[in-house]
């Protein structure tokens, strides 16, 4: 589905492997002795570049926690997690939060942009805090592409939840991350809405060769991306390239089953 | 039962944001306990004292002031003869009978002629050593004063200037200066507040201070047993006849108190009116406080009216919650106050006014006051945030949870603001241009009122356009985080405008006095400069008069062009309407006075009024009593005859020196007070020789060493001693006024902790997409600096617009130049900007320290 040619150029800061992020061995636990709890479990894994990977699990799964961690927004117990070539794990927030700045872009299930600012304000927020001018032809383009030009100038509050999560999705994208992270970006909203914040995300990987993370647990979601992971219990157990709703139904009705007899 | 219960909840769940208002409300009670106990306190030594040191019963002239501490204007204090002492003693009843001497018009220098007179504004006594003050003090150190080289003084005089048995003092009256050396040092048994007490053998004080033998100013009676004070009195009343003060120990005390009492009243009302202003400033705090609680519960009290509760319910658990933080605060206040009176009383100490704890009062009314307001205050404040929560329809718990929607301003509120403020503002410019003082006063005060209420009203309204113009001028240079500090501060106008008016009544009440002061001294500075012909004054700054030796030693100063004599003196005039007015003076002087104050009249000229028997009335008596040039006017001196005097001159009544003052030349005066009785002279003028200005002005500080308890000031040091004056009142008042200042910034922490709270989603998700805690921190201050700045441009506005209708106001008791003192005020505004980051510190760590992952999962 995806051309390779599409895949050499973009992010701001430029990306140059095949792998935009990877973890290695990464455990994550909460508490100790006996209140231990071990949300991930010597986890590895390895997000392809340009392409659009889904992770889904059920609830307690740990699959929002490895996106936490691998988006720099939560730290490990151990292992390694690396974005391109960089160690990130270990870093002080400092760093992190430039990183997360000028490297990774955030699309959250609920409450992704400021009251007190427009949709374009928001869009260019990032680029803003760190003080750099966004390139004027790819705004544009982004722009045009959620089909928010005529919004612009409105605030988030007067607009629907489906332009909202749009305008979030222009937020991340506008600032040329090297990687999206997702967290339940169509849980909010109807089934249209969904489907059209979704059709964006695909058509950004698609024709802007953006690498795109989303942790999700509608099947339907899931099968617009490339690649659906499987956690459970903190593990990746399964994954599935080029999905289809049904399948990725079936194979959760799987689990739910193996969960319930297990 | 069930309300008490969610608002006991509520309470502790919140009580983090609580704090902050419950802090208010402790500083507000905390002010207004500590005063009532530190003046009861002050009360209760006084009280001790005077108690302590009259004998059963007091004889004394029938001249003395009540409480006796008194001396003619000829520098002596009013004697009895000496056989009044065997009279009393022939009285039924008494015990013993002595006669003692002191005066409080003396000034005593230690060897190297510093003034031992306390700076407290206590008195300095000098007095014969009898066995009534041996009754009250203990002699620590030496032994009493004996012959006429011996004094002794008390403790707290000598430690504070390092004193002990064997130094030189000198003893200075309108007499002369006698020296001797210390002979003891004698302690009080009770608290002494403050005054400087010296000690002399009878024979010597009665030299030293009336400078006559056989005389005492009082004889103090002790009662015989079983004899009561008060038939002692009438025993002695029967023995001496009507021709003496007579007082028991009670009545004595009663006199003595309300001497000081007047000085506590000022004082006590003075700050009970900064706490009540402290109390407004809490106001806001708690109304804030309790808007933004409901505000952020708003889906919480959704849900509670959805599964039931009535508004009522809600409308009093609010109450409730207020009713607890009114009580917590009262109460910590209370106790805070207890603490803050000690602290005054320490810090009276350092000033030289000693106050012991043991003297501690708290009377069971300061905390049932300080409760009574906290409590009410708080829970009133809260009222209107309460009827909101009430309000809050049973939909909100099913709406999204997000912010809390931003305030709106209404166009009620614009109005009724624009209203408010057009009134006050009528109302301040018919204050300045009232014809008549109690008139202006009035339109003033409502002027003052009806503007800080306006503004008030209306400052939110304001809030968008000030802290647009602010943010444009300030913010931009910040980028993005500037920008969102500004949209921060303007997305509640409400809170913004709450929390900016709170700054805003300190402030100006801040600028108003500094204007109304630098126009003081800037009015008095002209009014010297126009007025003022003469180069140096010679005065006492207690006002005192100056002994004719001082005199003489002003006379004898080489290079003085000319002296001229200044005293005043009680008279009653009766003027040819056939009236007598009583409580008046004249002003006598030397005929040279009119060369040296150009005072305007309004018929004749000042100099006329000096040839004798002449004499100057003001202008308004003049239209009272239908005098003009050529009337005559009888003068009833007190201490003297009754002289008839013409009319040669008609003073203005404009100018602010020696206002409504009716002159006569010494010579005049002279001529019908004995010369026993004569008034010293309060001032003396000389003026230098031409060119000679800086030479005499040496040589009269040189000749006036001899006597340090003068000033000798040219006009340049007396214009500054002024300045220096109105300058330490000012700052006493900025330093009361700094509590309202500090309840003002607590509201700028809690509004800002608060909102940091608030906004937990919004600053997960900006750290999210990476904003530094630098600039989330940034962003945190500079919302704070505007909202500072914001109130403090209104505070500033509203007093620059108080000051100067008060000077217009005052401009007809002679203030007459309005001088802004445009330091103060941009020094005020650079400050403010600094309270806002001050007040930012802790709610910008707070917001920097929130975990992003948390911040983001609040739901």
């Amino acid at each position: 589905m995806t051309s390779a040619v599409t895949i050499t150029r973009h992010g701001g800061t430029g990306g140059t492997t095949a792998v935009a992020a990877r973890a290695r061995q990464v455990v994550k636990a909460y508490g100790s002795g006996e209140t231990r709890v071990v949300a991930l479990d010597h986890v590895d894994v390895d997000i392809a570049r340009g392409r659009f990977t889904a992770i889904m699990g059920p609830s307690g799964s740990g699959k929002s926690t490895l996106m936490h961690c691998l988006a720099g927004l939560d730290t490990v117990t151990s292992g390694q997690i690396y974005l391109d070539e960089t160690e990130i794990t270990g870093l002080k927030d400092k760093k992190l939060t430039r990183l997360r700045r000028d490297r990774i872009g955030f699309i959250f299930q609920a409450f992704n942009l400021l009251p007190t600012l427009n949709a374009l304000e928001n869009i260019t927020l990032p680029m803003d805090i760190a003080g750099r001018k966004p390139d004027k032809a790819w705004l544009d383009r982004v722009v045009e592409t959620v089909g928010l030009a005529e919004r612009l100038k409105h605030r988030p509050t007067q607009l629907s939840g489906g332009q909202q999560q749009r305008v979030a999705v222009a937020r991340a994208l506008a600032a040329r991350p090297e990687i999206i992270f997702g967290d339940e970006p169509t849980g909010n909203l109807d089934s249209r809405a969904g489907a059209e914040v979704l059709g964006f995300l695909r058509r950004s990987v698609d024709e802007l060769g953006q690498t795109i993370v989303m942790v999700t647990h509608d099947p339907v979601a899931a099968s617009y991306a490339d690649r659906v992971l499987y956690l459970a219990d903190g593990r990746i157990v399964d994954e599935m390239h080029q999905p289809t709703a049904e399948q990725v139904l079936d194979r959760m009705k799987d689990f739910d089953a193996r969960g319930r007899t297990s | 039962m069930t309300v008490l219960k969610t608002s006991m909840r509520n309470f502790l769940a919140h009580k983090g944001r609580m704090a902050l208002s419950a802090v208010a409300v402790l500083l507000s009670v905390a002010f207004v306990c500590g005063t009532l106990v530190f003046t009861d306190t002050m009360g209760t030594t006084f009280d001790k004292l005077f108690a302590a040191t009259a004998s059963d019963v007091t004889v004394s002239s029938k001249d003395a002031a009540e409480g006796g501490e008194t001396t003619a204007g000829n520098g002596k204090p009013p004697v009895i003869p000496a056989s009044v002492v065997d009279e009393v003693k022939r009285a039924d009843g008494v015990r013993a009978a002595e006669g003692a001497v002191f005066s409080t018009a003396v000034t005593v220098v230690d060897g190297d002629r510093d003034n031992l007179s306390p700076t407290n504004g206590g008195p300095t006594i000098v007095g014969s050593w009898n066995t009534n003050d041996a009754r009250t003090m203990d002699i620590t150190s030496g032994a009493a004063p004996k012959g006429a080289g011996q004094i002794m003084l008390d403790a707290d005089t000598a430690e504070k200037h390092d004193l002990g048995v064997g130094d030189g003092l000198s003893v200075i009256t309108a007499l002369g200066t006698h020296t001797a050396k210390i002979s003891g040092i004698a302690d009080f048994t009770v608290t002494n507040p403050g005054a400087a007490i010296f000690f002399l053998d009878t024979p010597t004080a009665q030299k030293v201070l009336v400078g006559e033998d056989g005389v005492y100013t009082d004889v103090n009676v002790t009662a015989a047993e079983g004899v009561t004070d008060e038939q002692l009195k009438q025993n002695v009343l029967a023995e001496l006849g009507g021709g003496y003060k007579v007082l028991t120990a009670k009545e004595a005390a009663e006199a003595n108190q309300k001497d000081v009492e007047g000085f506590m009243n000022v004082m006590k009302y003075a700050m009970l009116g900064f706490a009540g202003i402290a109390f407004l400033v809490g106001i806001f705090l708690i109304i804030n406080t309790f808007s933004m609680l409901v505000a952020q519960r708003t889906r919480e009290i959704g849900l509670m009216r959805a599964i039931g509760s009535s508004r009522r319910q809600v409308n009093r658990s609010v109450l409730v919650e207020a009713l607890l933080l009114g009580v917590v605060g009262s109460v910590l206040g209370v106790g805070a106050g207890v603490g803050l009176a000690v602290g005054l009383m320490k810090l009276m100490g350092l000033m030289g006014m000693e106050l012991s704890t043991g003297d501690l009062t708290v009377a069971w009314t300061t905390p049932a006051l300080g409760l009574l307001l906290g409590v009410v205050v708080t829970v009133l404040a809260a009222y209107l945030p309460a009827r909101r929560a009430g309000k809050i329809s049973p939909m909100a718990a099913l709406r999204d949870a997000g912010t809390p929607a931003d305030g709106r301003t209404g166009w009620v509120r614009a109005v009724t603001g624009l209203v408010l403020t057009g009134g006050g503002a009528a109302a301040l410019y018919l204050a300045g241009a009232a014809e008549k003082a109690t008139d202006g006063s009035m339109w003033l005060g409502l002027g003052i009122v009806l503007t800080l209420i306006g503004f008030v009203v209306i400052g939110p309204v304001l809030a968008s356009g000030v802290v647009r113009v602010l943010g444009a001028v300030l913010l931009r240079a910040f980028g993005p985080v500037g920008r969102m500090a500004e949209r921060n501060a303007l997305r509640n106008p409400r809170r913004t405008g709450a929390t900016g008016a709170a700054l805003m009544i300190g402030l100006a009440l801040v600028a108003c006095l500094s204007v109304v002061g630098s126009s003081m001294v800037a009015s008095a500075g002209e009014e010297l400069d126009k007025t003022v012909g003469t180069d140096f004054i010679v005065q006492h700054d207690g006002g005192q008069g100056i002994t004719p030796q001082a005199v003489a030693a002003v006379k004898a100063t080489e290079g003085l062009d000319r002296v001229t004599e200044y005293k005043w003196t009680k008279a009653d005039f009766t003027t040819p309407d056939g009236k007598t007015s009583d409580d008046t003076a004249i002003t006598a002087a030397d005929p040279t006075y009119a060369t040296d104050m150009r005072i305007e009249t309004v018929q004749g000229k000042l100099a006329d009024a000096y040839r004798p028997d002449s004499m100057s009335v003001h202008e308004d008596f003049a239209k009272d009593h239908d005098v003009t040039l050529g009337s005559t006017v009888d003068v009833a001196f007190e201490d003297g005859r009754t002289a008839t005097l013409t009319v040669r001159a008609v003073t203005s009544s404009e100018g602010a020196i020696d206002a409504g003052a009716m002159y006569t030349s010494i010579d005049t005066l002279a001529r019908y007070v004995p010369a026993d009785r004569m008034p010293l002279t309060l001032m003396v003028l000389a003026s230098a020789e031409d060119g000679q200005k800086d030479a005499a002005y040496a040589a009269l500080k040189q000749s006036m060493d001899r006597f340090p308890q003068y000033e000798v000031r040219d006009q340049t040091d007396y214009k500054e001693a002024l300045k220096d004056q109105i300058g330490q009142l000012l700052n006493m008042i900025y330093g009361l006024l700094a509590l309202a200042i500090i309840v003002a910034i607590l509201g700028v922490v809690n509004t800002l902790a608060l909102s940091v709270v608030e906004r937990t989603r919004e600053i997960g998700l900006m750290r999210a997409i990476g904003l530094s805690r630098r600039q989330l921190r940034r962003m945190i201050r500079m919302e704070s600096v505007v909202i500072a700045l914001f109130g403090a441009l209104l505070g500033l506005g509203l007093g620059l617009g108080w000051g100067a209708t008060a000077q217009q106001l005052l401009a007809l008791e002679g203030l007459k130049v309005l001088d802004i003192p445009w330091p103060t005020i941009a020094g005020v505004f650079a400050g403010s900007a600094f309270v806002g980051l001050f007040a930012a510190l802790v709610p910008a760590f707070r917001a920097g320290r929130m975990n992003v992952l948390n911040a983001i999962a609040t739901e």
